[in-house]
């Protein structure tokens, strides 16, 4: 019997052992990362890849340029990413590279001082403009460099347009969109109901739009007066019927993506990493839709395309044992090769040139209008909302506020008032 | 919880030494512990350390990566002055109003039912388990469905029997609880009708023919020999229903995520938002060691009104 007890607190004790050991692997950066020569692996974190098809065309065009460096993909959850990631950097993992999804997440990482400082490959860039490197400033210094940067167009269906008779939305205002939006909205063939235009249930379709098109607003002032017109709109258009409700919309969890592709809209703002979406559904014979889009809707009469939108970028982590290699991959994600790997499949990459622009056109089932190519060259891409210390605490009560002004459980004017005493008592002071 | 096994009793010695009997009893002590140990290492390893690890960090800030900083009583200072904090406690406190004392009812009238002897009483036992074993995150989609304000059946029926203004359910900020509530009793009660079906299975059948002989009817029988005798079993689930419904998280999560609004924001959901999400895991535990002490508190006070009873 005591052989057998002490058998127990034997195995007892290894198991503690082995568990100490791992815990105490973490934190600590790799000693030697200067000598790296022949193959190496890769490890980068990202989501769904796939319904993200860009992560698989770059990975394949960075091997075939970099034979002896393999990727290993991470995949998450897109909707877990964040946190996901939060945690494994609590826990000292050591993947090499890091998908920064939004820049509020980046700010985190960065300011927690989990990235690496690749400052070098954002200011000596060879290859041209990269757009959206402003938002990863942090005073002067680079912890990561944008390979994508997507804004928000307004996508419309040609068919429905035509049957409308109705001119495309041409740089139209907020106010010939709303109008645009009740003669479009009708009964379709076989008696399902049209809509006019399609809101999805994020706050940006609102908020962003707004602090993008009125001088001086900022959501992260605490003063949100500028939101009203945005807002009087979008509840106005659900409320006459113009828009799928916001309550159905949350409630059924529609996808915006049915919402375009099955015709039961005949407009919808949406960012630009929705083309991509699009030519791939058309290519696997999902959806007819023929499809075009305009600048965003703006709030004076302008040829001006103010827009929002935000960029996506590439990080290592400092906790990396291959950073020289995870500093290739990070260039090569913004160079030319790595900005036509990604175009090829409807993605827009941060890197602007005509040739980039050109290609990204002359793709299969791209429109071809002039129209479409105005809208994807608008003058002014705001962003969503800015990285910031405060950013994430501000984003939770827009969120909440936003929810109950669309579900109608607030006015307008009463849920505005509640943001800014909200983020005034709770975040500002 | 504060379940306390019985020392090991010294084996009563009738003719060896006494020095033989201090020996025994060191062996049983020894080999009483030896039982427990592996699970215990396991317990202290896995959840006491980290626990404890936690209250500390309730008084720290904390980012999960670089060294924590002392605070002192400032995560509580900013909890008690932030009204999210007061509306998720508020919040879980409704759900648990409501869910603990309705599963209870439903989950002990089930058991009460499927005790009988009925054509097909298997299959609706299994029925009834059912909802138990599905995903949560179906359970939770489908419900959203049914409660749609304007397509769902839910509100469609309540039309058809005459009521006006059927309620938004998910979108309204006073019916989402309720919808909530509704969905959770439908999981939960298959669970607890097991624990209540088992206990009726111990009532031994004399007891209810003695009051039969005795003129008892059946609402007597039921007052006087199944509910005194289903005690235990009545007293752990309630346990297990109050710290389950402090814990709720997963359902509402992809039911309402807290909305609309805060309408349905509750504690862990709370805490997973501050710790995880926002990174400010000192706050974050700060918010879990009140929820502690509150779940404590409420399954001491139940334990003492069940010992009471006892007596």
């Amino acid at each position: 019997m005591n052989r057998k007890a002490l058998a127990a607190i034997g195995a007892a004790a290894a198991l503690s052992l082995t568990l100490a050991a791992c815990g105490s692997s973490s934190g600590d950066a790799p000693e030697d990362e200067a000598t790296e020569s022949g193959p190496v692996e890769l490890s980068v974190a990202v989501w769904s890849m796939d319904q993200t098809p860009e992560f698989q065309a770059l990975f394949d065009a960075f091997e075939a340029a970099y034979p002896d460096i393999t990727i290993k993909p991470v995949d998450i959850l897109a909707d877990d990413y964040p946190e996901k990631v939060t945690t494994m950097l609590a826990g000292g993992d050591t993947t090499d590279v890091l998908t920064m999804k939004t820049l509020t997440d980046y700010s985190r990482y960065a300011g927690r001082g989990q990235l690496e400082d690749v400052t070098d490959l954002v200011t000596d860039y060879p290859d041209g403009k990269l757009a959206g490197t402003d938002g990863y400033d942090q005073d002067g210094k680079f912890f990561a460099v944008p390979y994508r940067q997507d804004f928000w167009v307004l996508y419309y269906n040609k068919t429905l347009f035509d049957a409308a008779g109705l001119d495309y939305p041409d740089h139209v205002t907020w106010d010939e969109y709303a109008d645009l939006a009740q003669k479009l909205t009708g009964t379709d063939a076989a008696g399902q109901k049209v809509y006019g235009t399609y809101n999805h249930i994020w706050r940006s379709v609102t908020q962003a739009a707004a602090q993008a098109q009125n001088e001086g607003a900022d959501l992260l002032s605490g003063d949100y007066g500028f939101l009203k017109d945005q807002y009087d709109l979008n509840v106005g258009l659900q409320k006459d019927g113009y828009a799928l409700d916001y309550s159905t919309a949350k409630t059924q969890q529609v996808s915006y993506r049915t919402m375009f592709e099955t015709q039961a809209t005949a407009m919808m703002p949406m960012g630009t990493w929705y083309i991509s979406g699009i030519l791939q559904a058309k290519k696997d014979g999902k959806s007819t839709v023929e499809w075009g889009i305009a600048p965003m809707p703006q709030v004076d009469d302008v040829d001006q395309t103010t827009t929002f939108g935000g960029p996506t970028a590439f990080a290592v982590n400092k906790a990396s044992k291959h950073k020289d290699a995870a500093k290739t991959f990070l260039a090569f994600a913004a160079s030319l090769e790595g900005a036509k790997a990604i175009s090829a499949i409807g993605v827009v990459p941060a890197l602007q040139s005509d040739d980039v622009t050109a290609a990204y056109f002359a793709l299969d089932g791209m429109p071809t209008d002039e129209l479409s190519k105005e809208a994807f060259a608008p003058d002014d891409v705001a962003l969503e909302i800015a990285p910031s210390d405060i950013t994430a605490d501000v984003d939770v009560i827009l969120n909440e506020e936003h929810d109950l002004i669309m579900v109608g459980e607030k006015s307008v004017d009463q849920g505005i008032a509640d943001m800014e005493s909200r983020v005034k008592q709770d975040v500002l002071d | 919880m504060a379940i306390t096994a019985a020392p090991p009793t010294a084996p009563t010695a009738t003719s060896a030494g006494s020095g033989t009997t201090g020996r025994q009893s060191r062996r049983n002590t020894l080999i009483g512990i030896s039982f427990i140990l592996p699970n215990f290492l396991g317990f202290a390893l896995l959840t006491l350390v980290p626990v404890v690890a936690a209250f500390g960090l309730a008084f720290m800030e904390w980012d999960s990566y670089n060294p924590a900083e002392f605070v002192g009583l400032d995560n509580f200072q900013k909890m008690f002055g932030n009204d999210t904090f007061w509306i998720a406690l508020r919040n879980t406190l409704y759900y648990g109003i409501g869910h603990v004392p309705l599963t209870l009812l439903c989950s002990l009238g089930l058991a009460l039912v499927l005790n009988r002897k009925l054509r097909g009483v298997r299959f609706f036992r299994t029925a009834a388990f059912f909802p138990y074993v599905t995903s949560m995150v179906a359970v939770a989609v489908v419900w959203n469905m049914l409660f749609n304000p304007t397509m769902g059946p839910v509100n469609q029926l309540l039309t058809t029997l005459g009521v006006a203004n059927p309620p938004g359910w998910t979108s309204s900020t006073d019916w989402a609880m309720p919808a909530v509530i509704i969905t959770s009793v439908w999981r939960d009660m298959g669970y607890y009708m097991i624990l209540f079906l088992a206990g009726l299975q111990t009532i031994p059948v004399e007891y209810y023919e003695a009051a039969r002989v005795d003129g008892a009817n059946a609402w007597q029988r039921f007052w006087h020999i199944t509910l005194p005798t289903l005690r235990p079993t009545t007293f752990l689930v309630l346990i297990l229903l109050t710290v389950g419904s402090f814990k709720v998280f997963d359902l509402i999560v992809v039911m309402t995520d807290g909305g609309p609004g805060r309408a349905t924001l509750v504690l862990s959901q709370l805490i997973y938002r501050e710790g995880i999400a926002q990174g400010e895991f000192g706050y974050a535990s700060a918010i879990s060691l009140v929820l502690f002490v509150i779940v404590l508190l409420v399954t001491v006070l139940q334990f003492r009104l069940g010992e009471r009873k006892d007596r």
